[in-house]
């Protein structure tokens, strides 16, 4: 439809081009073939010498004239004013200069190109009609059609686009009689049928492993727990126990966060709402307020904006509190911890000591500082729920400061 | 005081039984829906332990046996899972206290007791401890009979403390303890390290006795002497 458009308006624009050119090339054939009579007549007929107005509405001029003025044919266009019509009409001029009997004459013949340029008006408007009338019923039809043939793949755009795989309601696509679309449709079912198959597995998967490893887990953590009661070890080996303990303990910890960021992937936390965040950030704060105190840690927190971001409630959490986390405990004693919360980002900077390599490294996974006691997953989780939400993180490290900021 | 332990894994029942059963209570197992349905129709518990994950059931079908035959033990869900929804759930239907595994003995054991003193609430409801008399309703704490003043995070390691005596309590637990989801939270072993020394410091200047015995590279322990 767009491709015949310019086509149509570029064929009527040739084609009033070509008519103008024919009827005027008309015309002048006209005026040359009157040149023409009149010089015969004229030769031919003694009495015509005194009859100036030959044709009716054409002007005939004779003009005699000393020498020879050599004028085989000039034409030119002029008006003049008509006292019927009272306005200034066009006319085309043809001179031209003869022999007779020995006298020069130069003669001009004008003639009316009223009636011609009406013509070409004519012509002119009947073209533009037609082109606007076949470019209307051209889109009209088009239109039309198109919304009868293009249905059934709207109605396939939209039971995909609210299709959501982590909801167990089937997906559902309108019948057709379109072959194409019923295969499109077809072929849609089955992969994501398919897909939603694989999900499940995945996600039951994950669910199975979390609670599989629970266990083994929950037994090491309470035999060792029972043979520190047992009161019959010596202190080495008190000590030995005791290390199995916190070993298992990291272990429980880091499979939570490692389930933690599979669920993520499994888009496990679709559910949102809208988060106040300075109300929130103020809360998850106050939990660490006692340690920031126990290390020295002045607390400084710039407000400069109320943003309220629609995320989900968990993740919030988790993204907050490990930003916190990690403020803390890479922090010096008498350190530093400045929040500036803006509407459109959130800034951490901390007191801290210098990192080895690239900060941006720091959002892999298990990648550790200096101190080696966390799991590694922290920034991890952070990246990663930034990531779900399209927020921009960036990890810099300046002299002994620390800053993380998140554009939201 | 009788408590029913409803856990398909054999090893891991067998802990919290050997725990609890130090602790002076009487305690059964049992393995499936179909056994603790059994069990709980036959005897009453003051408390009971519930796996939400059983072989042949889910362990809130267990909970909604107790509540219909109206029964008045406390319940506990322990579970492997720490979905939100699990625990709402389980809280709804009217579970007193949920556990995720793996948990350390001593907070079960610090749970178990705290249900049963709030279940069995006759009058007088004070932990004595030597020279240290808690009132957990009122949160207070006396030496000799003077109150002593304790913040909460003091206030909770005295009570976890008294509520596991002469038992090696680790860091972590204690950890896990006083600050829940965010043990993972920077040196937090410093924190405790620094809580202990003032709680200690605030009996000992009411003329109580130093219970608190490092063991080191582990914990601690709450021992009459």
């Amino acid at each position: 439809m767009a491709s015949t458009i310019p086509i149509l308006i570029i064929g009527g624009i040739l084609a009033f081009i070509i008519l103008r050119g024919i009827i005027n090339h008309e015309f002048n054939e006209k005026l040359f073939a009157e040149k023409k009579q009149f010089l015969y007549e004229w030769h031919t007929y003694d009495n015509i010498r005194e009859t100036l107005y030959l044709n009716v509405g054409d002007k005939i001029e004779v003009k005699a004239v000393d020498r020879d003025p050599k004028i085989k044919s000039m034409l030119s266009d002029t008006t003049m004013y008509d006292s019927f019509e009272k306005k200034e009409l066009p006319y085309r001029v043809l001179k031209f200069s003869d022999n007779l009997n020995e006298q020069y004459y130069i003669i001009t013949i004008t003639k009316s190109m009223l009636p011609t340029k009406d013509l070409i008006t004519g012509v002119g408007q009947i073209i533009l009609i037609l082109i606007a009338g076949l470019v209307l019923s051209l889109g009209l039809v088009s239109r039309a059609i198109s919304k009868k043939i293009w249905n059934p793949f709207n109605n396939t755009l939209f039971s995909l686009k609210n299709y959501q795989i982590s909801t167990p309601v089937k997906i559902n696509f309108a019948q057709t009689t379109i072959d194409e679309f019923k295969e499109l449709n077809q072929v849609l079912s089955n992969m994501i049928n398919k897909s939603r198959k694989d999900y499940v597995n995945l996600k039951e998967f994950t669910e199975n492993a979390s609670h599989e490893i629970q266990t083994p887990l929950a037994i090491i953590k309470s035999k060792a727990e029972l043979l520190l009661q047992s009161g019959e070890l010596d202190q080495e080996n008190m000590e030995d126990v005791g290390k199995i303990y916190e070993a298992a303990n990291r272990l429980s910890r880091l499979k939570q966060g490692l389930a933690l960021l599979t669920q993520m992937d499994n888009n496990q936390f679709d559910e949102v709402e809208p988060i106040e965040m300075a109300e929130f950030i103020y809360k998850n704060f106050e939990n660490y307020e006692e340690l920031i105190a126990m290390k020295e840690i002045s607390l400084t927190k710039t407000i400069n904006g109320h943003p309220t971001l629609i995320l989900n409630n968990t993740l919030t959490y988790v993204l907050i509190t490990n930003l916190i986390n990690n403020a803390i405990k890479h922090n010096l004693k008498q350190g530093f911890i400045n929040l500036i919360l803006n509407n459109d980002e959130l800034i951490l900077e901390n007191s801290g000591t210098p990192l080895e390599g690239n900060p941006e490294n720091y959002f892999q996974r298990f990648k550790k500082g200096a101190i080696s006691d966390s799991s590694g997953l922290g920034l991890a989780l952070v990246k990663k729920i930034c990531d779900i939400y399209d927020m921009r993180i960036s990890y810099s490290v300046n002299n002994q400061t620390h800053r993380i900021a998140i554009q939201f | 005081m009788n408590i029913l332990i409803v856990e398909d894994e054999q090893i891991l029942a067998e802990s919290i039984i050997k725990y609890l059963s130090q602790e002076g209570y009487h305690c059964e197992w049992a393995s499936s829906f179909r056994e603790a349905s059994e069990k709980v129709h036959l005897y009453t518990y003051d408390c009971i332990l519930v796996d939400i994950n059983l072989p042949d059931g889910s362990g809130i079908k267990v909970i909604e046996r107790l509540k219909s035959i109206k029964s008045k033990s406390g319940i506990i869900i322990i579970s492997a899972r720490n979905s939100v929804e699990d625990k709402i759930d389980g809280l709804n239907i009217g579970a007193d206290d949920y556990l995720t595994k793996p948990f350390a003995l001593s907070e079960l054991n610090a749970r178990v007791k705290s249900l049963i003193r709030r279940r069995n609430f006759d009058g007088s409801d004070e932990i004595v401890f030597k020279e240290i008399t808690i009132l957990p309703q009122e949160r207070l704490v006396s030496i000799h009979g003077e109150p002593i003043r304790l913040t909460k995070k003091e206030y909770d390691l005295l009570l976890y403390f008294v509520s596991n005596p002469n038992r090696v309590i680790t860091k972590e637990s204690i950890a896990e303890h006083l600050w829940g989801d965010h043990m993972d939270m920077a040196d937090s072993f410093d924190f405790i390290y620094a809580h202990l020394k003032n709680l200690r410091k605030k009996m000992i200047e009411k003329n109580g006795g130093d219970y608190i015995q490092t063991i080191y590279g582990v914990g601690y322990k709450f021992t009459r002497f």
